[in-house]
């Protein structure tokens, strides 16, 4: 009987080893690079046409200042390029410096699935200074919610769904394998930006792709 | 004569071993990296539905599961260790079999099996029976899948 630890299966030994090795690598730049399957965010929370020539994915967290900032300038982006952009917004709430965020998040997507995520997302921006390092919980959730036309007691149950919470927590999980560490982060047909100017350097850079795409303005 | 046909039809099972291992190795290749490449947490609530483990182990398994996937399906692609491998193969898809034929017969509601992430899926009962083909061709990998393999070409392998 040839004994198991011998110079043969030492080398299939090392080969394995070199192949683990070189497939764990590729796993996890493939990750960074974000070649992983799309998952798609909610209808609500994805705005332009399916077939645009540039997708632009936001994570983001309703109590950055920065975050607001940028979805101005997607709003803008948004007018300027009729059916050339398709925004899809993923939620990275911050909750180690941001309190309220995760729960900003589940109001505003609960908000969504009653029509109302853009109204809602721009009120809880809009207030962030007030509610945003709040001790107790806000009561600007509420205010937005009224005026807006929604049941408060219908939101809050909603928010408090195990449902609700497990797509934001997707989203942050998401965010986390592609390397997602600040708000906001956008991938630009794949490409990483970081904060407000990496995206405007990269808006910039639209009619480039837009160009290359065919598409024109 | 009789020993022409003996070495082609050794050569035929032989061929049918590489496929089978080849073919093996693809879908867990396949299965393994589509699971890495989105969150752990996705697979988790697949495995969830099999109300057989709670979040905690669940996550844990949908961390570990999809490594175990890819690594035995490249080592066996490669035909490294290929009777251990296929044999590991085998012994996970028993385990799925026993997970899905569970969820089959209590009438779970499991809208994705998690089998290659967590997009939908196909029925339990289709799941099941393509199991069984994949359990087949592991069987014949375990048997004749030396051929054209990196235990073959160095002489050695479990």
């Amino acid at each position: 009987m040839r004994p198991v630890l011998n110079k043969t299966n030492a080398r299939l030994a090392a080969l394995a080893g070199a192949v683990l090795f070189t497939a764990t690598v590729a796993v996890l730049l493939a990750r960074q690079y974000a070649l992983g399957p799309a998952r798609p965010a909610p209808d609500f929370r994805t705005f332009g046409p399916p077939g645009a020539p540039v997708r632009i994915e936001e994570y983001s967290d309703f109590a950055c200042g920065a975050c607001r900032g940028a979805a101005d300038k997607l709003n803008e982006a948004l007018k300027v390029y009729p059916g050339k952009l398709r925004v899809e917004l993923k939620h990275y709430p911050l909750s180690n410096i941001h309190p309220w965020s995760l729960q900003a998040a589940a109001y505003a997507d609960c908000a969504g699935a009653r029509g109302k995520f853009k109204e809602y997302a721009a009120l809880l921006f809009e207030g962030q200074e007030n509610w945003g390092e709040a001790k107790a919980e806000p009561g600007e959730f509420r205010d937005y919610a009224g005026r807006l036309g929604l049941d408060w007691e219908e939101l809050k149950a909603c928010s408090n769904d195990p449902k609700t919470l497990k797509a934001l927590k997707l989203d942050i999980a998401e965010a986390e394998l592609k390397g997602v560490n600040a708000t906001p982060t956008f991938f630009i047909n794949g490409k990483r930006a970081v904060g407000p100017a990496q995206l405007l350097e990269q808006l910039r850079k639209l009619d480039k792709l837009l160009a290359a795409d065919g598409a024109g303005r | 004569m009789k020993r022409e046909t003996i070495t082609s039809k050794r050569t035929a099972l032989d061929l049918a071993g590489l496929l089978a291992r080849l073919a093996l190795a693809g879908v867990f290749i396949y299965a393994g990296a589509i699971k890495l490449l989105a969150p752990a947490e996705e697979f988790a609530y697949a495995i969830e539905t099999y109300k057989v483990t709670g979040p905690q182990l669940s996550l844990w398994a949908a961390y570990i599961m999809p490594w175990l996937e890819l690594f035995s399906g490249l080592l066996l692609a490669a035909g490294i260790f290929t009777r251990f491998n296929a044999l590991f193969c085998g012994a996970l898809l028993l385990f799925f079999e026993v997970l899905l034929g569970q969820a089959w017969l209590r009438g779970l509601p499991v809208t994705s099996c998690g089998c290659f992430g967590s997009g939908g899926s196909n029925s339990l009962g289709y799941e099941f029976l393509q199991n069984l083909v994949f359990l087949a061709l592991a069987y014949l990998a375990f048997r004749r899948g030396r051929f054209f393999s990196a235990d073959g070409a160095l002489g050695g392998g479990a």
